[in-house]
């Protein structure tokens, strides 16, 4: 398992206005597998993967990336672990605007004072097909590229999990099909975990298992999925 | 729409909150200034009120030469006091006689002369005519008995029936025999006096002759101030004048103003308006950062319908709202900053009558007029901005803006800035050939445009100059090369925020560069000049000199070889006042180098005069030269230019004998006295030797060359200070402006800092990143503004050598690096409350996508 959470409880809000944002989830993620989370909004998809992540913390119960327990962290050596351990591809604003891809690209790692490896960032960045690019900056690639950049991103540092939130929410099907095959690739060809929030069944239908959540529970999982049968299973929830 | 306008002060009050204080600190600056001004006005005004408050005509000589300190005015004969008395409509005719002396407090050291005069007089009997009120004691009757202001008595522990010593210069042994009080105060506005009887007045302040200074009279019941003029008039020598009381407060007034209120005032509001400056472009660049930030909600309001013009007077009401908030709080703060420094000046001995401050309205309208006009002002630009904003501008991403840089205002900063440089440069190096007087007038314009220039290719230059500014942070890839990246990325921003710390800069390295100048000019001059070994100079304001007796005594030590005296005269030539040094030519000239290109000033004989070759060059003269000069006594005498000399910085202009000078003096007293030693002597014996005898004549300490040099850099260096006291509000503001703009920056930014919280940037190093990204625009405006002052401060000196003949330029590498350290240190302090409220921010609310 290359992340897991036991009996995580989030709840937002006190009193009347409580939350229960998450109710008692426990699952893991495998290690070498892309896994897509989906469900309805608010059904609490985005806080798993937030506390999967370490970006937000559970009101009870436990989270452990690999074998450390995120409870026991401080906020420093969290953001260490999330810097060398964890990547992100979010929706969007992914990029800092004053940087050029290529640093972008090694930004976690200049934050964490690593060096990057050469062969495996030529590597990656190959695979993403940014070669020409790299001295571009934000603001002067398409909405496409920028998500490339990021998925590179995530690549560089060689990651125990991988985090995508919406990754292609923003883009037009093409680009987001390109950066949908980007990411079963690291699966595939570098053994990456990936973990992909999604409403999109089309975007599931990439993963080697999808989790479904409804009010904060793991309401079913599916392996191996196609985009039709994902679909008739939300249909299935709707009613 | 005025709804909309309330909303946005309100939803950004915080942000307002922090741009006013820029206001509100320069607007109190300029109250406490203005206030401070008319409080002492007033004092002074109800002074001279007291002091001539019965008496109805002043009758003195008309013949006045020279201003400040340096007056020298003719007397009246003694018997002119029992004529006026004769007169039909005159009750009564009192002498008065004027001067100076300190009085030894009883621990021997002299009270006050580092302020307010050490004024000496005779007791006026009459007490309708005499201001000062004996509450303590008797009035003198004989020789060796005097009355003493209450401030001084309360000083110097003096009571009556003490005996103490007068500093006239020469030590005079007095008893007290009464103290005084000036109307409701102790002192006139601190000022020390003492009052000897008639008889003992004449023969210490006027050399003994049956001369006075003026003569107080009082006319009968009913008879009018001016009619008694007129016959007092009538009945005066040629060389008299009459004036009535209010005339003569009238003139004192305008003289106060025109020698101290009037510069003092000047001066401080120079520094509030500095503040000011620096407030309107810390105010403007906040406005633009709002606007800009904005640009989205402007764009709603122009796409749902509100006109151009609606958008604009939203934003101009916001700044004028601001404007009315802040300078009304100013106002206040102002006010009590007044009485603070009130207080000050009355801790440094200035006493001034009733308690209170005077703030007139015209205070209250400049401050309210001032605040307003500069905020409104500051905020127009960024609101004409803010309304062109095209509609569809709502769904850019404004990340990075690099409007800043564009040609034409390149072009107009380069051509500014290079036409500023010229200017200056060719006024201060051609002034030869041209008007030598024009130089300061075209170092100044050029000053300006320099400024302006420096100003306008802020946004141009920001870019670069941080890019190179930071290059050296680019190790801390984790924080300083994004820091870097932040100062680049809006160079209007960072040039704005930049360019109010370069103006506060550039008038501290203004002060300091010409501050470092005179310092070394001084140095210089004496160090070539004086080749004597020690030397005693009244440094002090008091106008009492040094002992004559001093000179003579000295020189019969066996430890010294030679002693010369120097002292100033003042004449008139052809109307215009001179203000020559009087010296004895043999015996100065064998301590002194004078460096002469013609004659000999050692041989200079009674009725010849030698001058500096700047002076010669100005009024055509050459040795040879006849002249004539007319004394303050009414005599006068041709003299003849025997000498031009090189070395006027510290001779003067102008050297003329003790023979010669002495006959007109009022009475003899030295300015300095230079002291060489005998051969063989070390400096240690000889300076303890000369120590003893001015002591014992009550005389400054002597000093070597070096250490009067130390003692002239002293006092510049206390005058700096002073200086950069009063920027340091400026560069406060300036600094806060830097803090603003950085809060703003990372509002604007909240996206950024949480995907990088995300990606694994620690606190530290967020924090850090904000901290280097201040200190990247703190150097660059500070380096700026020390470019800038600097070159201003060249410019001065070298007009001021163009024009006086004295000065060079001296670069103070030493404190100008330390103004950039501090400035860097002030960037990291400007930095903390952004930085943490940087490391406060929530990475999930940040990164949520909406």
């Amino acid at each position: 398992m290359a992340a897991r959470v036991e009996h995580a409880v989030k709840t937002y809000g006190r009193g009347t206005t409580e939350v229960l944002a998450l109710d008692d989830v426990t699952v893991g993620i495998p290690a070498g597998a892309f896994t897509a989370v989906m469900g309805p909004s608010g059904s609490g998809k985005s806080t798993l993967m937030h506390c999967l992540a370490g970006l937000d913390t559970l009101t009870s119960g436990s989270v452990h990336i690999g074998d450390v327990d995120l409870a026991k962290l401080s906020d420093r050596k969290l953001t260490k672990l999330r810097g060398e351990r964890v990547g992100f591809v979010f929706q969007a604003f992914n990029l800092l605007p004053t940087l050029t891809a290529a640093e972008n690209i090694t930004l976690p790692m200049d934050l964490a004072g690593r060096k990057p490896d050469r062969a495996w960032l030529r590597t990656v960045i190959d695979t993403v097909g940014l070669g020409d690019r790299l001295h571009h900056r934000p603001s002067e690639l398409s909405g496409g590229q920028q998500q490339r950049v990021a998925v590179a991103r995530a690549l560089a540092g060689r990651p125990a999990v991988i985090f995508a939130d919406e990754p292609t929410g923003n883009l037009d099907s093409r680009s987001g099909g390109e950066i949908l095959a980007f990411l079963r690739r690291a699966v595939d060809e570098f053994s990456q975990t990936i973990v992909m929030v999604t409403h999109d069944p089309g975007a599931a239908s990439y993963a080697d298992t999808v989790l479904f959540l409804a009010d904060g529970r793991i309401v079913d999982e599916m392996d191996r999925p196609t985009a039709p049968r994902v679909l008739d299973r939300i249909k299935a929830f709707g009613s | 729409m005025w709804k909309l306008t309330r909303r946005g002060l309100w939803n950004h009050k915080r942000r307002l909150i922090s741009t006013s204080l820029a206001v509100v600190l320069g607007v109190a600056f300029l109250t406490a200034t203005l206030t401070l001004g008319d409080t002492m006005r007033g004092g002074i005004d109800q002074l001279l009120e007291h002091g001539n408050a019965e008496t109805d005509v002043v009758v003195r000589n008309a013949t006045k030469y020279g201003s400040d300190e340096m007056v020298e005015r003719g007397r009246l004969d003694g018997g002119l006091v029992a004529e006026l008395t004769e007169l039909d409509g005159v009750a009564v005719a009192a002498p008065s006689i004027e001067g100076f002396a300190q009085i030894e407090a009883s621990d021997g050291d002299p009270i006050g002369g580092n302020g307010p005069p050490t004024l000496a007089g005779n007791w006026i009997d009459d007490p309708r005519l005499n201001p000062f009120e004996v509450v303590e004691g008797r009035a003198p009757a004989a020789d060796g008995e005097v009355v003493i202001d209450r401030r001084s008595a309360r000083l110097g522990d003096l009571h009556v029936g003490d005996h103490t010593t007068l500093r006239t210069p020469d030590p005079l042994d007095v008893e007290i025999v009464g103290i005084a009080k000036f109307g409701s105060v102790d002192s006139i506005a601190g000022a020390s006096f003492v009052a000897f009887t008639n008889d003992q007045a004449r023969d210490v302040l006027v050399g003994g002759a049956d001369e006075v200074s003026s003569i107080l009279v009082m006319g009968d019941d009913g008879i009018s101030p001016e009619r008694l003029r007129s016959t007092v008039a009538s009945a005066l020598p040629s060389e008299a004048e009459a004036l009535t009381g209010d005339e003569i407060i009238a003139e004192t007034q305008d003289d106060i103003e025109a020698d101290f209120l009037g510069f003092f005032e000047m001066f401080l509001l120079m520094f509030a308006g500095v503040a000011l400056l620096v407030a309107t472009f810390s105010i403007h660049n906040t406005f633009s950062i709002l606007v800009a930030q904005r640009t989205r909600e402007s764009a709603l309001l122009r796409a749902i319908g509100a006109s151009r013009a609606q958008v604009l007077r939203s934003i101009c009401a916001e700044g004028l709202a601001v404007g009315v908030v802040a300078s009304g709080i100013g106002l206040g703060a102002g006010i009590g900053l007044g009485y603070g420094l009130r207080a000050l000046i009355e801790s440094f001995g200035v006493e001034l009558p009733n308690a209170g401050l005077v703030v007139t309205t015209s205070t209250i309208v400049a401050a309210l007029v001032m605040g307003v006009v500069v905020t409104f002002l500051a905020s127009v630009t960024p609101a004409i901005k803010g309304s062109r904003v095209a509609p569809l501008a709502a769904l850019r991403e404004n990340a990075i803006d690099r409007s800043g840089a564009s040609k034409w205002r390149a072009a107009f900063g380069a051509l500014a800035l290079g036409g500023g440089i010229a200017l200056t440069i060719t006024a201060v190096t051609n002034s030869a050939i041209m008007d030598v007087g024009s130089a300061l007038g075209r170092a100044g314009l050029g000053a300006l445009a320099t400024l302006v220039g420096a100003v306008a290719l802020g946004p141009v230059v920001a870019r670069p100059a941080s890019a190179l500014l930071g290059s050296p942070l680019a190790v801390f890839a984790g924080s300083g090369r994004l820091a870097r990246r932040n100062a680049m990325r809006n160079p209007r921003r960072t040039s704005g925020s930049a360019s109010a710390l370069m103006v506060g800069t550039a008038v501290v390295a203004l002060f300091t560069t010409v501050g470092a100048s005179i310092k070394a000019s001084v140095g210089e001059v004496v160090e070539q000049a004086f080749s004597g070994d020690l030397v005693i100079v009244d440094e002090s304001f008091s106008g009492a000199g040094l002992s004559p007796l001093l000179a003579d005594e000295l020189a019969a030590l066996p430890e010294v070889d030679n002693t010369a005296t120097m002292t100033n005269g003042v004449v008139s030539i052809d109307g215009e006042d001179a203000f020559p040094t009087v010296v004895d030519p043999d015996r100065l000239a064998s301590v002194f180098d004078f460096d002469e290109s013609s004659g000999k000033v050692a041989e200079l004989q009674s009725g010849q005069i030698a001058v500096s070759d700047v002076y010669a060059a100005d009024h055509a003269l050459t040795r040879g030269s006849q002249l004539t000069f007319d004394y303050a006594d009414g005599a006068s005498q041709a003299v003849v230019v025997d000498a031009v000399f090189r070395g006027g910085e510290i001779a003067g202009d102008m050297v003329m004998t003790r023979a010669d000078w002495a006959p007109h003096a009022t009475r003899p007293t030295d300015v300095a006295v230079l002291v060489d030693l005998a051969d063989g002597v070390s400096l240690d014996a000889g300076q303890a030797a000369v120590q003893t005898v001015a002591d014992r004549l009550s005389a400054p300490e002597p000093q070597t060359s070096e250490e009067y040099i130390d003692s002239v850099g002293a006092d510049v260096d206390q005058m700096l200070a002073l200086v950069y006291g009063l920027l340091g509000l400026a560069v406060l503001i300036a600094l806060m402006g830097i803090a603003n703009t950085l809060s703003l920056s990372i509002h604007e930014r909240t996206r950024e800092l949480g995907l990088l919280r995300a990606v694994g940037q620690t606190r530290r190093q967020l924090r850090s990143t904000v901290r280097w990204e201040a200190v990247i625009v703190a150097i660059f405006g500070t380096i700026g503004g020390l470019a800038l002052g600097t070159f201003l401060g060249w410019g001065l000196i070298e007009a001021i050598a163009a024009q006086e003949g004295f000065g060079s330029f001296a670069l103070p590498v030493v404190p100008l690096a330390a103004i950039l350290a501090l400035a860097a240190a002030a960037g990291v302090v400007a930095a903390v409350r952004p930085a943490r409220r940087a490391a406060k921010l929530d990475i999930l609310s940040a990164i949520a996508t909406d």
